[in-house]
């Protein structure tokens, strides 16, 4: 089963679309594992995680995330922003299972 | 059309992002998250002694039920400094990967020496006291160097290696305590060199040094409407760059600067005084981000009612119910408002006119200054007015909505227009490349 965690700046508007993600993965029978954290948690769920999404407003921490956590076999990137505004579940959930 | 490309926003919002991911600022501004919920528990206590219901204040000040419902306002509200010494050194120490709690103790500790305590002599009995005076929102400056000075020195010494190590055997809970007791001797005694030093200075201490000083001159600069314009312009460019403005500005300096000035008002409004302060972090809750930054409340009404594109009803109606409780990236991200031109003046001006009709009629008196007492940001309009202090408050939130449909009506109609007619061209979701920032 896929851990994937999501970071915003207070874990909030990610937890709206945890919410979607999930409703999305139910649908069409995928088994994932999929929280909402605020980033300063982020140390505290590392271990727990497979695919790190991050919200458009904390895009900017993608490099130093990346070098942090891609050595540890985790895959991160920056959730699209438009996806992000209208909350589309299913496809952040796409994107994420598809990254490589 | 796209504007930036990926990389160079890349850079720019990695430059915005650096002060904000600073240890030290962010060590405070986490702090001030964890105080918020004492304060919030401590503020529904003061809005009981003062409902402005006769019956009941009548009722408690006879009974005095009054002085016990203050206990906990004492315990909370009144402890801020206290609470934030322990916070920030915890908070610093976990940023560098150290043990916090010992920190945060260490921190508490050297707060409380460089306090001046008060004696009074009760029945031929000297008796040792703090005064709350210091502990509160007063001191909070003082917590904040403090508590960074100490956890800073602690990371150093375990860092360096400067520890007294114990045999292998020894439990490791007791092998802790011994490992931080040169760090807990230094800082201790750096305390107690700081505390001598400004008992002898034309201060009396350093918390009164400070508060003449720093705090107070910097509260002034806060409190202006020059300064709120320049908060207001600081945030919504940066969530136009697609960072959360909000955070950064009130990471750090900004937030304890402007709890303190709510924290006056509040024991004014607890005591039955006039309210010192126009500005506050309430105000900013209360006018300028009363459905999320850039008051996009007029916005996502546009459209959930108006709008032909089926896109923006869609967003519209996605996004209200969220609006309600202050949460609004849905609609900042899917507009998307973030780096485009023709959201970008709305964005700022919505928020800049709002503070300055709410700032003209509190300074005029036609609406009553905001009591300080602080909620959970999620609280909805309407209500939160009436809890800060008036209906009247209330009264101008709602107003706050036309102002917002105003402001962002013409931008509205533009987009609108053009998300219409890509639809009818056949393609759904046409703009989500316009913006594709985050797309690497």
């Amino acid at each position: 089963m896929k851990r994937i965690t999501l970071i915003c700046a207070a874990g909030m508007s990610t937890s709206l679309l945890v919410t979607k993600m999930n409703a999305a993965a139910e649908k069409s029978g995928i088994l994932v594992k999929i929280r909402a954290i605020p980033e300063s948690e982020i140390l505290k769920y590392a271990d727990d995680t497979d695919i790190l999404l991050l919200g458009p407003q904390v895009g900017y921490t993608l490099t130093k995330i990346k070098t942090l956590y891609e050595p540890k076999g985790i895959k991160v990137a920056v959730i699209n922003s438009v996806d992000y505004g209208m909350m589309n579940g299913e496809k952040v959930l796409k994107m994420a299972l598809e990254l490589k | 059309m796209k504007m930036i490309s990926s990389k160079t926003l890349e850079k720019i919002q990695a430059g915005m992002g650096v002060f904000a991911n600073n240890k030290y600022i962010k060590s405070v501004s986490n702090a001030m998250i964890l105080i918020m919920t004492p304060i919030i528990v401590g503020s529904i206590f003061t809005l009981l002694t003062n409902l402005p219901i006769k019956a009941w204040t009548d009722f408690i000040s006879k009974t005095g039920l009054v002085d016990l419902i203050k206990i906990p306002v004492s315990f909370t509200s009144n402890i801020t400094a206290l609470l934030a010494a322990f916070l920030i050194a915890y908070s610093l120490a976990e940023r560098f990967n150290k043990d916090g709690l010992m920190s945060g103790v260490l921190g508490l500790i050297c707060f409380l020496i460089v306090t001046p305590t008060g004696q009074v002599k009760i029945n031929d009995k000297m008796i040792s006291y703090i005064p709350f005076d210091w502990i509160g929102p007063k001191g909070l400056f003082v917590a904040i160097l403090i508590g960074l000075l100490t956890a800073r020195i602690y990371v150093f010494f375990i860092e360096k290696g400067f520890i007294i190590k114990m045999p292998e055997g020894v439990p490791p809970n007791v092998a802790r305590s011994f490992n931080t007791l040169i760090p807990g001797f230094v800082t201790v005694i750096l305390a107690l060199f700081i505390a001598i030093i400004f008992k002898f200075s034309p201060y009396g201490s350093l918390n009164q040094a400070v508060f003449t000083c720093i705090q107070t001159p910097l509260q002034g600069l806060t409190g202006s409407y020059i300064s709120l314009l320049i908060i207001n312009l600081a945030i919504g460019i940066l969530w136009f760059f697609g960072i959360h403005g909000t955070v950064i500005v009130f990471n750090g300096i900004m937030g304890p600067l402007l709890l303190s000035m709510d924290m006056q008002n509040q024991a004014a409004y607890q005591a039955g005084q006039a309210l010192p302060n126009i500005v506050g972090m309430e105000f900013f809750r209360a006018y300028v981000f009363m459905s999320g930054t850039g008051l996009t409340i007029g916005l996502a009404l546009l459209m959930a009612f108006f709008a032909k594109s089926k896109q923006y009803k869609i967003l519209g109606r996605l996004v209200i119910p969220t609006s309600i409780f202050n949460i609004n990236e849905p609609i900042t991200f899917g507009t998307p408002i973030v780096l485009n031109p023709v959201m970008l003046i709305p964005y700022l001006a919505a928020p800049i006119l709002s503070s300055t009709i709410a700032y003209a009629v509190t300074a005029i008196g036609l609406v009553p200054r905001i009591n300080g007492v602080q909620l959970p940001w999620p609280l909805p309009i309407g209500i939160s007015g009436v809890l800060l202090g008036s209906w009247k408050i209330a009264v101008l939130q709602f107003f706050m909505v036309f102002v917002s449909l105003a402001v962002y009506y013409i931008p509205f109609r533009y987009m609108d227009r053009k998300a219409y007619e890509l639809e009818k061209a056949g393609s759904s979701y046409a703009t989500s490349d316009s913006c594709d920032v985050s797309a690497r």
